[in-house]
């Protein structure tokens, strides 16, 4: 395989391209539906393929093939190749590989590929019959567990050669609450880089249920939400949304190094309220979003984001960290082997702070405790976020007074961090497949509750 | 192994194994993709790819398995699989494999591609383009042009072998303005068969005007305001709220529209299509997922709900015939009921006569974060949006940072006008630009815009 990899990459570079890389993939996942308390489909699916890069200075090719034979690589090498025009008359070549050894922190107790079907389905019927149990008006449950076990091989002509398994498992419980005129939703979704020991060390399937139904139920009752612009609270785990969205896609190198994000050039300025430390941290073991190695094969890091408020460090590919004259982060991630890596969050989340969460609420006044968020997305060149709140609860005088439903948290990115005045002290995180350019890839958002002194909430006048 | 040889082996093992019958659904991929960034090609890539999903019943039992790779572990992969999923389902519904023959309608899906120093000129002039529009355009992100080609082929053990192919060039770009402290985005894709009938000028420009229209945009302030939602706006409010019109959300209790059949749902001046057959969308195919052909359907006419849409055992569950609605999310995908070219029949009124009748309120432009604030379960919408305001009749100044909000059903019933400039603006949804009545807007508040 090694001499294959060597011969394709050296093909790669045959027309002038100063850098080639190789990723391998094989991608077994299995996901499992339960509809209404049976089973409903079962499906297994097996991606295989790679993809050929080369660079050429700035310019990037990229070309994949099913086809992961040595001739199907080669095809694939001169594919790219063949897209290449440098004027250069020397001729980069691949070196030798040079194999590390990486830690293996986190062993798979329980690989899903191991893991016998019915002991799959036992957690999704445990997670399907808490969810019904909460009230008669939880009208239909879905739940699903997704598990994969992805083997990937990266090699470039710098002579990296790197193998990885990446296992991931995660159970998602959406439940419908409806009075007949009305209906609801709850969704709970949590999961992990681990194998099926994710039901026996951190997530129990009854509570996954419960949690989604509650929230649906809680929903269907509730007021609609006033509009208005006033002081938000916004709880953690996937409060953590937030700043995902209005600050994290904004210093990821693909809008920095083209100059459209509201936080170029801004690098050891204040961008954010004192009491704002931003981190993400692709090495946390287990966590839904780390990476021994990125998808350039890079051993992931811990980057500090924003320290005190003050913006420390972007998050960097390979080929943006040349666009951008900086070194890469550890950050390069892709969808699979049709995704060419860019740069991506990992675990990213606001460190816990010292405020205390009740004194938040008390000294709020009137405005909106957004205990559950739903997803939400960014124009990173203006910093303009939306967030859909799927369980919030009406504050008046200090005081929780009612749930309300249908809110959604709009504003800009770098007016958000300044207005941010409590930190709390519990950081947790939550698990998301963020979208960008190269596809979907898991990611933990997370923080402790935290308080922003003014937003505007949409909802019905 | 050759494609005809992987599926003719895998049949075999399926009826070793004991399944009763067996579909093979074949997706063969080839793309394009190039993005051009200050004047350079940033991205160039260039892929084939294949997939094949089985699907094959055992024990009268639906299983499911797919691969990307085409050997003889491949195959066991397959049976194993699918042997696994058909056992321990416990759907009751009959999922089924259809078995008529008829031979394929001939669309004309395909057009002309353009070699790739074509494309590569095309990506750098669209960046051109919206530069030369105004010079408060300082970025133009993305610059990307598309073009792809498929072939969707269906073949079973009942001796179904049908296959179509389609072909779609396009091309995007998101330019950024800046005038003083305000910065404003505007975005334009095209899709057309013929790579020629894509217009790098007319892309460019038009969105640079959205990005300079929108400079020094501002909330107004929160209350009801009377709301002339654009066609762009209106077609992705359409599509984050088709899914109700899926048998197989009303059958999972996921649909509002349950036993609404035949009732009015939507103003009289409402009528909605679905339509695999228009050349020009590109949604369209001769036949669904599972094989059956497309037919026009009449979803809603003049405001009176007509049939949800259906797969084949949607179909059968409800008694009535499959649309042709079946569907699946690539080659892996189970079979699930999409819409096709889905859209609001067009009124009489152009879009200048809507804003007169409107005379004083809203106009919205674009809408975000569907995924997250628009609930197809519930109908109810709290949407970031951009627009302007309107009085007597005219355009006054851009808005951003408020939120629309409402419900989807209600909104419907409200409709007062539908305007006559249908427009398909990413593929098969589409919709005129329509007059909302009355939504609620939060944006600044009361006293801060004394």
């Amino acid at each position: 395989m090694m001499d294959s990899l060597r011969a394709a990459l050296d093909a790669a570079l045959d027309t002038g391209g100063d850098f080639a890389e190789i990723f391998l993939e094989d991608n077994r996942t299995h996901n499992l539906q339960m509809l209404g308390g049976r089973v409903e489909l079962i499906n297994s699916n097996r991606a295989h393929g790679a993809g050929v890069r080369v660079f050429n200075g700035l310019n990037a090719i990229y070309a994949y093939t099913n086809e992961t034979d040595r001739e199907g690589l080669l095809r694939c090498a001169r594919q790219a190749a063949s897209a290449v025009s440098a004027q250069k008359t020397s001729r980069a070549c691949a070196q030798t590989f040079v194999v590390p050894v990486l830690s293996t922190p986190f062993p798979i107790l329980e690989p899903p590929s191991q893991t016998d079907t019915h002991k799959k389905l036992d957690y999704l019927r445990m997670a399907d019959a808490a969810a019904r149990a909460v009230s008669p008006e939880i009208e239909q449950v879905s739940c699903t567990i997704s598990d994969g076990e992805q083997d990937v091989t990266i090699a470039n002509s710098e002579g990296l050669y790197v193998e990885d398994k990446r296992v991931r498992t995660r159970l998602a419980c959406l439940a419908v609450a409806s009075d007949g005129q009305e209906k609801q939703q709850g969704f709970e979704g949590p999961g992990a880089g681990m194998g099926y020991e994710l039901f026996s060390s951190r997530v129990d399937p009854t509570q996954v249920g419960r949690d989604a139904a509650k929230t649906a139920h809680l929903m269907l009752h509730a007021p609609v939400c006033p509009a208005g612009v006033m002081p938000v609270v916004i709880d953690n785990a996937f409060g953590g949304v937030i700043f995902h969205e209005a600050c994290g896609h904004g210093l990821e190198a693909t809008s920095v190094a083209f100059g459209t994000s509201v936080f170029c050039d801004k690098l050891g300025q204040k961008i954010a309220a004192d009491c704002v430390t931003a981190v993400d941290d692709g090495t946390m073991p287990y966590e839904w979003g780390s990476l021994r190695v990125d998808d350039e094969g890079m051993v992931t890091t811990r980057l500090v984001l924003i320290e005190n408020g003050v913006l420390k460090n972007y998050m960097i590919d390979k080929l943006n960290a040349r666009r951008m004259g900086m070194p890469p982060t550890g950050s390069g991630r892709r969808q699979s082997y049709q995704n060419a890596p860019t740069s991506r969050m990992r675990n990213t989340y606001i460190a816990a702070g010292t405020d205390d969460e009740s004194e938040m609420i008390a000294t709020m006044g009137n405005g909106l405790y957004a205990k559950k968020l739903g997803g939400g997305s960014v124009d990173t060149a203006t910093g303009s976020f939306n967030f859909a709140v799927s369980e919030g609860y009406l504050v008046k005088d200090g005081k929780i007074v009612s749930p309300v439903r249908g809110a959604s948290l709009i504003g800009k990115g770098a007016e958000i961090l300044l207005k941010i005045d409590r930190v709390g002290r519990n950081m947790t995180m939550a698990q998301g497949l963020c979208g960008s350019l190269s596809g979907n890839v898991p990611v933990n958002i997370g923080q402790p509750m935290i308080r922003v002194t003014q937003m505007t909430v949409g909802g019905r006048a | 192994m050759k494609i005809d040889e992987f599926i003719q082996k895998l049949f075999q093992a399926a009826k070793a194994a004991g399944f009763s019958v067996a579909e093979a659904y074949l997706i063969e991929d080839e793309s394009f993709k190039a993005m051009a960034t200050n004047q350079e090609i940033t991205e160039y890539a260039s892929n084939a790819t294949r997939g094949l999903g089985l699907r094959a019943m055992l024990g009268g039992r639906m299983g499911y398995a797919s691969t990307e790779a085409f050997d003889d572990a491949a195959i066991n992969w397959l049976i194993g699989g699918a042997r696994d999923s058909a056992t321990l389902c416990e759907d009751t519904d009959e999922a089924l494999i259809y078995d008529g023959r008829e031979s394929v309608l001939a669309l004309p899906l395909t057009g002309e591609d353009a070699p790739a120093e074509v494309k590569l000129a095309f990506a750098l002039e669209l960046e051109r383009q919206a530069k030369a529009y105004d010079p408060r355009v300082t970025h133009v992100g993305y610059n990307i042009v598309i073009t792809g080609r498929t072939n969707v082929r269906i073949v079973n053990t009942y001796g179904l072998d049908k296959q179509y192919g389609e072909s779609v060039c396009g091309a995007y770009l998101m330019p950024v303005a800046h005038e003083g402290d305000s910065t404003a985005t505007g975005f334009e894709l095209r899709f057309a068969r013929n790579f020629t009938d894509l217009d790098a000028s007319a892309l460019g420009r038009a969105a640079a005007k959205r990005a300079v229209d929108a400079l020094h945009a501002s909330p107004v302030t929160s209350g009801c305001y009377r709301v002339v939602i654009l066609n762009l706006a209106m077609t992705d409010l359409l599509e984050a709220f088709s899914p109700a019109f899926s048998a197989e959300n009303v059958q999972k209790e996921l649909s509002l529209l349950k036993g609404k059949l035949g009732q009015t749902i939507a103003a009289d001046c409402v009528t909605i299509v679905d339509d695999p057959l228009r050349t020009e969308g590109f949604a369209s195919h001769p036949f669904d997922a599972e094989g059956v052909p497309c037919t026009r359907h009449t979803v809603v006419e003049n405001g009176v709900f007509r049939t949800f849409l259906h797969n084949l055992k949607t179909a059968r569950k409800d008694g009535v015939a499959s649309t042709g609605n079946a569907s699946k999310a690539g080659y892996a995908g189970s079979v699930r009921v999409s819409p096709t070219n889905f859209y609001l029949e067009p009124g009489t009124l152009g879009f200048d006569e809507l804003l007169k009748r409107l005379g004083d309120g809203l106009v919205i432009t674009e809408v975000d974060g569907l995924h997250a604030g628009a609930d197809a379960v519930s109908g109810d919408f709290s949407l970031l949006s951009k627009g302007y305001t309107v009085k007597n009749g005219q355009r006054v100044r851009p808005v951003e940072q408020i939120t629309v909000a409402g419900n989807f059903f209600e909104l419907l019933k409200n409709i007062e006008v539908v305007g006559s400039d249908l427009r398909f603006p990413s593929g098969g949804f589409g919709s005129p630009s329509v007059d909302v009545g009355t939504l609620s807007v939060a944006g600044k508040d009361t006293d801060a815009d004394a």
